[in-house]
């Protein structure tokens, strides 16, 4: 049946959109179960804000000692203090904004390898410090939203050959499907192991984070909601589909399995609005990406927009009239890549756009881009219900 | 044809209206009714009460002209009857309000109240008018033009009673009445007995609902394996005294079982419903059902929970289903027959047994292995008899089912045996998920506790389980989380640890 998919797929896309199936369904998966609302993130403290609390905060990664957040142009050091709180030290300014972060451990030649406004990949510190690259493949890097120490190379996300990272809207607005893996070998010229740089999967929709798992690398399709795998040659096969929302980092979890990151929900009116090309295509064309009716970083803050989530009722029925378009979740997955536990800032919250968490000295930290903050969960209050 | 009087033949209250005397009755030598003696004073409530099994139905069938009695003898105003026909008894002022309705549900309501009244020529709007002022009468809010199909379980309770009260009886035999009810309707009812109880009728009230039958009861009656045990006034006993008499030990403590102290993690994600729609039934619902675990669905009637699962398990055509998606695992399922739902492994236990559950007149073993024959990879050219009754008597010994034996025709069994048959039938399928609807409706205590621990024991198996129930303390004793629904649609969740009746009843209703 495999031979015949590309013959077919037309075929069933053109069924499902006569009929209102598959992804012409316009549905969206609930969050039930372990994935059940609560307040954990909007309660959470605050462990670090950026001054100007903007949408500059990139990414957040721990070597174990201390965290590295990418704040705009810049490289800071976050060393968590004894009042829960982090210090912050500033130690790199690039020539455009860090999209990307990677804290290399020892038998990768340490460093932080980062990204500068999605294009260039460079090493900070260690032995690899200064190298960089720009691109591979006879294709430049265009959208470098996500880095990971996997085996003996550098993981790279290119999420788009055609939008930037910051454009990202637009990306899901044009069904984009461009998005790649790279893998950049960083092991020792001696020992044998490969070294090669090479694309370990193309045509994905919006990768946006990886993590080593065994000998798969695990990597999230933002668009196609789900996490996948990628082993050796095989095609990537899913291992959490159906998400909720549209799925960004995935970082290793303490006692094992990961911690995933959802930087918005999915709603049926966005899921409406993928279907029809024509309204998308004057959308994108005539009007500011922060009105566009698509996945948001953080609530509206016009006075002249509803509020999210507000609803009338009507004839004694219930019915909304402002989906929301921001929301804050992050996902507590086990080895096998299944929800054990879910943290949440629910639409009337403020700590949206989650995009990295990281495990340091007994806590988990979560980087909520929508509000500009690094928040702060003790593990230990996390346990019971994630497992950690 | 003109609407009829309510009222019934004024008998002084507190005479003996109904006597039976020794009554006996056996199926295939088997005494369903050993040597009872009953009576029944006009102007009263009588609750009868037994597990099933006990004979309760077969007593009362033997007053309304369903079965015969092989010994014994029945004196109504102190002169022996037999009524050899549900006919003859109603000639005799005798009327029984079935456990699951017996209404034709192709006819409209109309129809159903007059049907057997008819003249040589029937004027429909004449009939509609008669039916409307009498269930106006009745203060029951159904409308007489609505085919009985397209009614809901309450409604048709409802029409049921009403058609029992129209044809002026002195005793009215009801069989589980409440069961199906919610509570304002309850409320109704109640209401409606202690008005036939004002007009001298005598009323006998088959519950496993103890509460309601210490609450409205006059006299409670007990049997137990087809015998006697007690008669009392209720005011006389209590909830402990009854179970026991029931069941001859002590079961008050593990009836529905103790709440909740820990509940089972989730599995892997079995059913995945999303923004399903189905015309003014089910709006928009979205919920998960995971493996391992228990999901209870709680709801009112008319919340449109028993329409979703029937869409899940293809019992509902995907024509009815206008929108949304079911996931099977993580694969989109559309089913047009409930075939292709059983192969995938989904077995739906409906909550209408008598209609949708078993051929009554077919052995155990037979519809037993009915089920097994819905699996494709299960069906042969030839049907053995040896393998059918071997498995039949392989799921009676595993369900406790008690009959004679596994040959026994399952309209002769009571309805927790007719319930195990109908769970057996579906558990030979080897489903993967199990969406048992009302599981307990019409059960006695014994079976509850008994199907009670099947359900934990399949969770527990790790299969995913899911229970509709509209009786909060069943929801409450099985569930590991609890959905409920409102509207046509799934309003809340519930972990089991933190649900209390007054939270699901607040999201039922608000």
């Amino acid at each position: 049946m495999e031979l015949f998919t590309p013959l077919t797929r037309p075929l069933a896309a053109w069924r499902d959109r006569l009929l209102g199936r598959g992804d012409a369904a316009c549905t969206v998966p609930i969050l039930d179960g372990v994935l059940q609302p609560n307040q954990r993130l909007e309660t959470a403290a605050v462990a670090w804000a950026a001054p100007t609390g903007s949408l500059e905060l990139r990414d957040l990664v721990s070597d174990g000692r201390q965290l590295w957040l990418a704040d705009g142009p810049r490289l800071r050091a976050l060393t968590p203090q004894a009042d829960g709180r982090l210090a912050s030290e500033e130690r790199l300014v690039a020539a455009g904004p860090i999209t990307a972060l990677c804290a290399l451990p020892e038998r990768l030649g340490g460093g932080v390898a980062y990204a500068v406004a999605g294009r260039e990949v460079q090493i900070l510190g260690g032995s690899h410090h200064g190298r960089r690259w720009t691109g591979l493949a006879e294709r430049d890097f265009t959208a470098v939203n996500g880095l990971a120490a996997g085996g003996d190379a550098l993981i790279v996300t290119d999420a788009s050959a055609q939008h930037a990272p910051d454009d990202w809207q637009r990306d899901l607005m044009s069904l984009g499907a461009s998005g790649r893996v790279v893998r950049l070998g960083l092991a020792p010229v001696d020992d044998g192991k490969d070294r090669s740089d090479r694309v370990l999967a193309d045509g994905l929709r919006h990768p946006f984070g990886a993590v080593a798992h065994g000998s798969a690398l695990w990597v999230s399709e933002s668009w196609r909601h789900r996490v996948v795998a990628l082993g050796a040659g095989d095609r990537p096969s899913p291992v959490l589909d159906q998400l909720p929302g549209y799925p960004s980092r995935l970082a290793p979890a303490g006692g094992g399995g990961f911690w995933l990151t959802v930087f918005a929900g999915r709603t049926q009116l966005v899921e409406f609005v993928l279907r029809e090309r024509e309204f998308r295509q004057r959308m994108t064309a005539s009007m500011p990406p922060e009105l566009w009716i698509a996945p948001q970083l953080r609530p509206p803050r016009s006075f002249l927009e509803p509020l999210q989530g507000g609803a009338i009722k009507q004839m004694g029925v219930l019915k909304p009239w402002a989906p929301p378009r921001s929301y804050g979740l992050v996902i507590r997955l086990d080895a096998a890549g299944r929800p054990l536990a879910s943290l949440h800032s629910r639409v009337d919250g403020q700590h949206h756009g989650i995009v990295a968490a990281a495990e340091c000295a007994g806590a988990l930290y979560v980087l909520s881009r929508g509000a500009g903050r690094v928040l702060r969960l003790d593990l230990n209050t996390l346990a019971p219900e994630t497992g950690a | 044809m003109t609407a009829p009087a309510t009222t019934s033949a004024a008998t002084p209250i507190g005479e003996v209206l109904i006597r039976l005397e020794a009554a006996t009755v056996r199926y295939g030598g088997a005494p369903a009714v050993d040597g009872v003696n009953f009576d029944l004073r006009a102007g009263e409530v009588h609750a009868l009460l037994g597990e099933n099994g006990a004979g309760k139905s077969t007593l009362t069938k033997s007053m309304a002209g369903v079965v015969r009695l092989n010994e014994g003898r029945i004196l109504l105003d102190g002169q022996p009857v037999a009524p050899a026909s549900p006919r003859e008894a109603l000639a005799l002022g005798v009327a029984m309000v079935f456990q699951e309705t017996s209404l034709v549900p192709t006819m409209t309501v109309a129809q159903n109240l007059f049907l057997g009244q008819e003249s040589a020529y029937n004027r429909p709007r004449g009939v509609n008018i008669a039916a409307q002022q009498f269930l106006q009468s009745l203060n029951f809010d159904v409308d007489p033009g609505t085919v009985v199909a397209m009614l809901g379980a309450a409604k048709r309770q409802m029409v049921e009673i009403a058609r029992a009260v129209l044809h002026r009886a002195r005793v009215l035999i009801f069989d589980e009445p409440t069961a199906t009810l919610t509570p304002e309707e309850k409320q109704h009812f109640f209401a409606l007995v202690a008005q036939l109880k004002a007009r001298g009728v005598a009323v006998i009230f088959i519950s496993h609902a103890l509460e309601e039958a210490l609450a409205i009861a006059d006299r409670i009656t007990v049997l137990r394996d087809a015998k006697h045990v007690l008669t009392a006034p209720a005011a006389e006993l209590d909830r402990a005294a009854i179970v026991k008499a029931m069941v001859g030990r002590d079961l008050s403590q593990t009836f529905h079982g103790q709440r909740k102290t820990r509940v089972r993690a989730p599995g892997r994600r079995v059913l995945s419903v999303q923004n399903l729609r189905m015309a003014g039934v089910v709006k928009n619902t979205s919920f998960s059902v995971f493996a391992g675990q228990v999901t209870g669905v709680f709801g009112l009637v008319g919340a449109g929970r028993t329409e979703t699962f029937k869409v899940v398990a293809g019992l509902l055509k995907r024509d009815f289903m206008h929108g949304g998606q079911v996931l099977l695992g993580d694969r989109p399922v559309r089913y047009r027959v409930p075939a292709q739902a059983v192969e995938d492994g989904i077995a739906y236990i409906t909550e209408d047994r008598k209609l949708e559950g078993f051929f009554e007149t077919m052995s155990i073993a037979r519809n037993i292995h009915l089920g097994l024959l819905a699996k494709l990879r299960a069906r042969r050219p030839v049907v053995h008899r040896s393998e059918q009754r071997r498995l039949g008597e392989h799921w009676v010994q595993q369900l406790g089912i008690r009959a004679v034996s596994a040959n026994a025709k399952v309209i002769e069994l009571s309805g927790g045996n007719q319930q195990k048959v109908v769970i057996a039938k579906s558990l030979v399928q080897s489903p993967e998920l199990i969406i048992f609807d009302e599981p307990t409706r019409g059960v006695d205590v014994g079976a509850i506790a008994e199907i009670h621990q099947l359900i934990n024991r399949l969770a527990d198996e790790g299969r995913a389980v899911v229970v509709i129930s509209s009786y909060l303390p069943e929801v409450l004793a099985l569930a590991d989380r609890v959905l409920v629904a409102r509207q046509g649609k799934v309003v809340e969740e519930f972990s089991a640890l933190h649900a209390s009746e007054e939270k699901i009843m607040y999201a039922a209703i608000h």
